[in-house]
């Protein structure tokens, strides 16, 4: 756990980057600092390893204030990714990889085994090891940067707008690949991020920051997009942050038709090919053959965002659930798809009791801080479970 | 006689196959004195040269020193260490020295600092003391850079060693002069072309130093710059 404790940093210059700031960064769990560009949230998380220092207060990494310890050492005991990647150029990619376990005295053969297990594990080729950076796109490199953080199997994650450099494309399938690692390792990571849509993404735990590092908004991305603190946070969120929030609750709650009785809506006919994949909407009343394609979601996976937008985007206003071959499992019309959206018994988050401690410094009204598992492990909608 | 006659009695000269003013022992005398001062412009500039570039404190010392330092005439310092020192290495060694240490300094300084920031910041972060950040990042960083300043001291300190033999030292100067003081114009003129042909040779040793002994990386980040 990380702790700060009544953290400002004032500049010799005589500005204030961070004023008297109080948070807890529970054991485990992703949470993200967001924020304005001079909120003060990359001075927060580079206090954590002492790359800049408190000019008042204190941080505490499991109960031992940081300004104890040793910075070198204290150092390789953290994972740290910033934005650039930051590799070594003149060094292969599997060296980069195995920089701190050289640091802390590993042998070469058992440094670079466990740096070549870290390649594989943030999904690189093997052959990857003996390039240089360059040679890699700026997405490959960013995982690289990250395998050289958790090279040294470190408790501790900090993450500096590590994805803010890469296309949205290549940013999506870097976040996924940071959830799924994180629900195997339970690192205990402090992301910053400029980008309210990733922070609610990733975030066990969101941090809304202000100017001077005050604390806007502390809360779990649920009930950060649904009961926004003030007029303040709602505007940071955007305006469609109701539609992102169904981005953090699956598609399983929507009710489906089977198939063999759900082909049928209106006018339009769904046809399906022999291993019963969806291949398009025929249009009956218009008496041609012509298809309109189908779009699709996946129960199992998807979120309700997926499967109302696949609901939106077909002509007949029927989203086809598919499983993960892609056969047709059953349909869910737009009114289906709209009932599962306000599930009997308030939100589908699990809220753990609120830890006092959490709602340090936090706003009034704003202090129920669950730890809401991300968009995937929400589970708790009531309702029929029909894809299955 | 033209000048390749002159070229013909300079190298068919017995004298110059072997014994002490043969052309392999002036080329070796010139090589080892030109060697010692390069060596010695080294330890003192580049250490140096590392740390100013490491800190940034002095950057603008070392700039305007460095400037001025070109402008030091080489035969009035040859003169003042003869005067100090007397007739000897040191009287050499000095002024030649003078001569590379700058361009050195210069190269050291400006090849940490190129160093890309982020790769400094993240060696930081990653647990670097900063004598290995120094060591293990901006150095390898700093290769090129360097390696080019060593490429116009060695060439530099190549031209100028003939001054040796103007305080009576070997080397290939020795020939320059004792042609001239002795009307033998084909031994001047030999000479001078030995001095070119070596310096010639040092810039193509460290091309292909450049070429071949820079890890991969950090000729193709300077290739993208």
């Amino acid at each position: 756990m990380i702790r700060f404790e009544g953290v400002g940093k004032r500049h010799p210059d005589g500005t204030v980057a961070v004023e008297g700031l109080d948070l807890e960064v529970p054991t485990g769990r992703i949470t993200v600092l967001v924020g304005p560009s001079g909120c003060g949230k990359t001075t927060l998380l580079r206090m954590v390893n002492r790359m800049v220092e408190p000019t008042s207060g204190r941080v505490l990494l499991d109960d031992t204030d940081v300004a104890e310890l040793e910075p070198a050492k204290l150092r390789r005991g953290i994972g740290y990714v910033i934005q650039q990647a930051g590799l070594f150029p003149h060094r292969k990619v599997i060296d980069n990889i195995a920089t701190v376990p050289y640091l802390l005295g590993w042998d070469r053969k058992k440094a670079r085994a466990r740096a070549a297990e870290l390649l594989e594990l943030v999904g690189l080729a093997p052959e990857t090891a003996k390039r240089y950076p360059f040679q890699l796109s700026g997405g490959q490199q960013q995982r690289v940067g990250v395998a050289r953080a958790l090279a040294a199997d470190p408790p501790v994650l900090l993450m500096d707008e590590p994805f803010s450099a890469v296309d949205p494309v290549v940013r999506a399938g870097l976040q996924e690949e940071l959830l799924r690692l994180q629900s195997e390792l339970h690192k205990t990571v402090l992301f910053v991020t400029h980008d309210i849509e990733e922070a609610v993404r990733l975030g066990d735990q969101v941090v809304v920051l202000r100017e001077h590092g005050r604390i806007a908004q502390l809360a779990d991305p649920h009930t950060l997009l649904t009961s926004p603190a003030d007029d303040g946070v709602a505007a940071f969120l955007g305006r469609d942050r109701g539609l992102r929030g169904l981005g953090l609750r699956p598609a399983k709650a929507v009710e489906l038709r089977p198939v063999d009785d759900g082909l049928r809506y209106g006018g339009w006919e769904l046809a399906l090919d022999d291993e019963r994949r969806p291949i398009g909407w025929i249009d009956r009343s218009a008496g041609t053959a012509e298809l309109q394609p189908s779009a699709g979601y996946r129960p199992d996976s998807d979120t309700l965002r997926a499967a109302l937008d696949a609901a939106v985007l077909s002509p007949a206003g029927v989203a086809v659930a598919l499983d993960a071959d892609g056969r047709a499992i059953g349909t869910a019309s737009r009114e289906a798809v709209l009932a599962a959206l306000t599930p009997a018994g308030g939100g589908p988050v699990s809220v753990r009791k609120p830890d006092p401690a959490d709602a340090m410094g936090t706003p009034a009204g704003a202090d129920t801080v669950g730890t809401a598992d991300g968009a995937d492990v929400v589970g708790t909608a009531d309702g029929a479970d029909g894809g299955r | 006689m033209n000048w390749l006659n002159w070229l013909s009695d300079f190298f068919s000269d017995p004298d110059h196959r072997s014994g002490p003013d043969s052309i392999l022992h002036r080329v070796s005398e010139h090589l080892t004195l030109s060697g010692e001062a390069l060596l010695y412009a080294a330890l003192l500039a580049v250490p140096l040269g590392l740390l100013i570039g490491y800190t940034g404190r002095g950057v603008n010392v070392v700039t305007a020193l460095a400037g001025a330092a070109r402008a030091l005439p080489t035969l009035g310092l040859v003169t003042l260490a003869v005067l100090l020192a007397g007739v000897g290495d040191t009287a050499v060694l000095f002024p030649l020295v003078a001569l590379a240490a700058p361009p050195l300094l210069v190269a050291a300084v400006e090849g940490v600092r190129g160093t890309d920031p982020d790769v400094r910041d993240a060696a930081r972060g990653i647990g670097l003391t900063h004598s290995q950040v120094l060591l293990q990042v901006c150095l390898p960083s700093a290769a090129p850079t360097l390696l080019a300043g060593f490429r116009t001291a060695t060439v530099q300190v190549i031209a100028t060693a003939t001054v040796a033999a103007y305080v009576g030292l070997g080397g290939l100067g020795r020939y320059v002069i004792d042609g001239l003081a002795t009307r033998q114009y084909a031994v001047t003129v030999g000479g001078a072309l030995l001095v070119v042909l070596l310096a010639v040779g040092a810039q193509l040793f460290f091309a292909l130093l450049a070429r071949f002994a820079l890890p991969p990386g950090v000729r193709a980040q300077r290739r993208a710059r």
